[in-house]
């Protein structure tokens, strides 16, 4: 290229930036809600809201699978928690279609942690749908989708470096913020945001590809395996296996209680799974996990500390100090890269920074898309936008506001579709979706302020509705969730308010907004005169 | 008690120091055209100030982790005071002595 280093890397970042610009918006704003997965799934599960964690839950739960699946081939107990206070039961039938599908999740049912009743939560894919929107989209065929997201990622860390270099004035003075004065604020801003967090834009870029380096590159681990990847994962994450065939029946132990006391006394830990193979068969085994608090370089699976017992008396048969530590230098960092990424190991107040973390970089991948519009309209100069421009205005609106108020919607109608709804999580999907498609097709009839002005307006009033209709529809709304003291249920609410504030202010901000000349030549003119009179 | 809100607040504090360490900043912020001493002064100031945060971020999180929240930190620091700069500057700058206050009491209560 004839240009110079700084010019092409320009030329890099505008184009790559706004071709893949819609997806990484996407792909930031769902992968910042997915931080909150678990939170978000308990709020869409109303019926799970009065649980509350017990010492009981390991006999209730026992009680419970005993009843309803006696014998079955195997059992998974989840015990609640801060994140997940009902327990969640899971267990595959002894049936051979049960059996052909090791992957096969078999049955489920969720438990109330203090009485031990049956829950009967709303069918609904919570937040799983919006963390699996983040990296494999929805309705396109899931290998093309995660190669889709990859490929974004990967400009994505091209736009970072090609950013650097051409913005690299900016690390000089990152202080420099220029309100009110159009494309010079757009770019203030996205300067600002990319600049402060920019280890946070790399760590998530960076580790994005990591997670999938197996997809991506295979080739390592072909030559060096006969069963390439397979053979890769089967060595670095041993499985255990189930014994093949069930036993004759035999009763397991009454009690599972002293067995969950046991091994959390001897790990220090509270017990987070049971899981029972072939229960009620004289070759049970009984595993116990606990919830170790993962360090930050452990590997993502299999890490935690675990007793196994024989199913029929209760005898200890093997300690699993659980591992992690013993890993390579290599291991390690990928671990490291990977947590931060999916920040496993985080506390309340540390998921929150992630989650903000998350906010600024959807903050700078919108600035970046808005400052290609406001610039390419500030060189107008007053003449009528183009087709190409116009375009991009309305693909922007569509993927900012309008990504916002359907999710927006998906958290409506949670409440809203009835619970008797055939295949209803694929009904509130739906509505995501449709929601979605409604404001694409307003953006490219309406790309301009009045447009965006209509979509803040409508992304401020979906956002308010949504605790005031969970007030409405539940008995777990922001008072009562207050008065519980339970900060999760709290919080939701709390920020879709802030949410709706936050439009509202863009909206409020918007309105008032003169065409971008004036007010520059007016801030001019004010500080000149504040620099005489000081 | 918990230390979270001072560390955040200390490195605002920081940040605003090392903007202060800057003539353009320094003249908007103070009002007040600056010596080379001042403003080597404030880039010290604001160094061991970050320094401090980096020590906050290790008392709270595992070194691994410490050290890349001590880099988040200056992203969440930050962005406030550069949007605030604009603004209103002389309580951007008003904000840096008060905040780190407010922090150790905020951390205090919420124990």
């Amino acid at each position: 290229m004839k240009a110079s280093l700084r010019q092409s890397m320009a030329w890099l970042h505008t184009w790559s930036g706004l071709l893949l610009g819609w997806l990484l918006v996407a792909i930031f704003i769902t992968g910042t809600s997915a931080y909150f997965r678990d939170e978000i799934s308990f709020w869409m599960a109303p019926e799970l809201h009065h649980s509350v964690a017990s010492e009981a839950a390991p006999r209730l739960a026992w009680e419970q699978l005993n009843a309803t699946a006696p014998d079955a081939r195997d059992w998974l107990i989840a015990l609640p928690h801060e994140r997940h206070p009902a327990v969640e039961l899971r267990w595959r039938p002894d049936t051979p279609d049960a059996q052909e599908n090791r992957r096969r999740r078999g049955e489920r049912a969720e438990l109330d942690a203090t009485t031990g009743e049956l829950l009967e939560p709303r069918a609904s894919r919570g937040g799983g749908f919006l963390y699996r929107f983040h990296f494999e989209l929805y309705g396109v065929p899931r290998i093309w989708a995660r190669w889709l997201v990859c490929v974004a990622t990967m400009f994505m860390l091209v736009a970072i470096v090609s950013g650097v270099i051409t913005h690299k004035k900016i690390f000089k003075d990152f202080f420099t913020v220029r309100p009110g004065k159009g494309q010079r604020s757009w770019l203030d801003a996205h300067n600002a945001t990319a600049v402060l967090a920019l280890p946070f834009h790399f760590m998530i870029t960076y580790s994005g590809l990591l997670i999938f380096m197996v997809m991506l590159m295979p080739w390592g681990m072909n030559v060096a395996y006969e069963d390439g990847w397979r053979g890769f994962f089967n060595e670095v994450f041993p499985r255990e296996e189930q014994a093949a065939n069930a036993g004759a029946p035999a009763p397991l132990v009454d009690d599972i209680q002293p067995l969950v006391a046991r091994t959390e006394a001897a790990f220090g830990q509270p017990a987070r799974y049971i899981e029972v193979e072939w229960p009620n068969r004289d070759n049970a085994l009984i595993r116990i996990t606990t919830a170790k608090e993962a360090a930050i370089t452990d590997r993502r699976r299999g890490g935690n500390p675990s007793l196994s017992f024989e199913g029929t008396s209760g005898r200890l048969l093997k300690t699993d100090p659980g591992v992690g530590a013993d890993d390579g230098f290599a291991a390690r960092t990928y671990n490291l890269f990977v947590n931060l990424h999916l920040a496993r190991f985080a506390d309340p107040a540390t998921r929150w920074l992630f989650f903000l973390f998350g906010v600024v970089g959807s903050a700078m991948a919108c600035t970046g898309m808005l400052l290609w519009v406001s610039k390419r309209t500030q060189q107008l100069r007053g003449k009528t936008p183009g087709f190409n421009l116009r375009l991009v205005n309305g693909l922007n609106m569509a993927s900012i506001t309008g990504l916002l108020a359907a999710m927006a919607v998906y958290f409506a109608a949670n409440r809203l579709l009835p619970a008797a709804l055939e295949t209803r999580e694929s009904w509130e999907i739906r509505a995501f979706l449709l929601a979605w498609l409604a404001t694409l097709i307003h953006a490219l009839w309406r790309p301009h302020r009045r447009g965006w002005l209509e979509q803040l307006a409508a992304l401020a009033a979906l956002w308010l509705a949504v605790p005031v209709i969970n007030l409405a529809t539940t008995d777990s709304h922001l008072f009562s969730a207050i008065a519980w003291r339970h900060g999760a249920l709290a919080a939701f609410d709390l920020v879709c308010l802030g949410m709706a504030a936050g439009a509202g202010y863009a909206f409020w901000r918007v309105a008032g907004h003169k065409p971008a000349r004036k007010p520059a030549r007016a801030a001019r003119a004010r500080r000149a005169a504040a620099g005489e009179s000081s | 008690m918990t230390l979270l809100p001072l560390t955040w607040t200390l490195g605002y504090a920081g940040l605003t120091a090392l903007a202060l360490a800057m003539k353009r900043h320094h003249e908007a912020v103070l009002g007040a055209k600056a010596s080379e001493a001042r403003l080597r002064g404030f880039r010290v100031l604001g160094w061991a100030l970050l320094a401090a945060m980096t020590a906050g971020c290790l008392a709270i999180w595992p070194t691994a982790l410490a050290l890349w929240m001590a880099l988040g930190m200056v992203a969440f620091a930050g962005l406030p005071l550069v949007f605030l700069l604009p603004y209103r500057p002389r309580l951007a700058g008003g904000l840096a002595v008060g905040l780190p206050v407010v922090g150790l009491v905020v951390g205090w209560v919420l124990g």
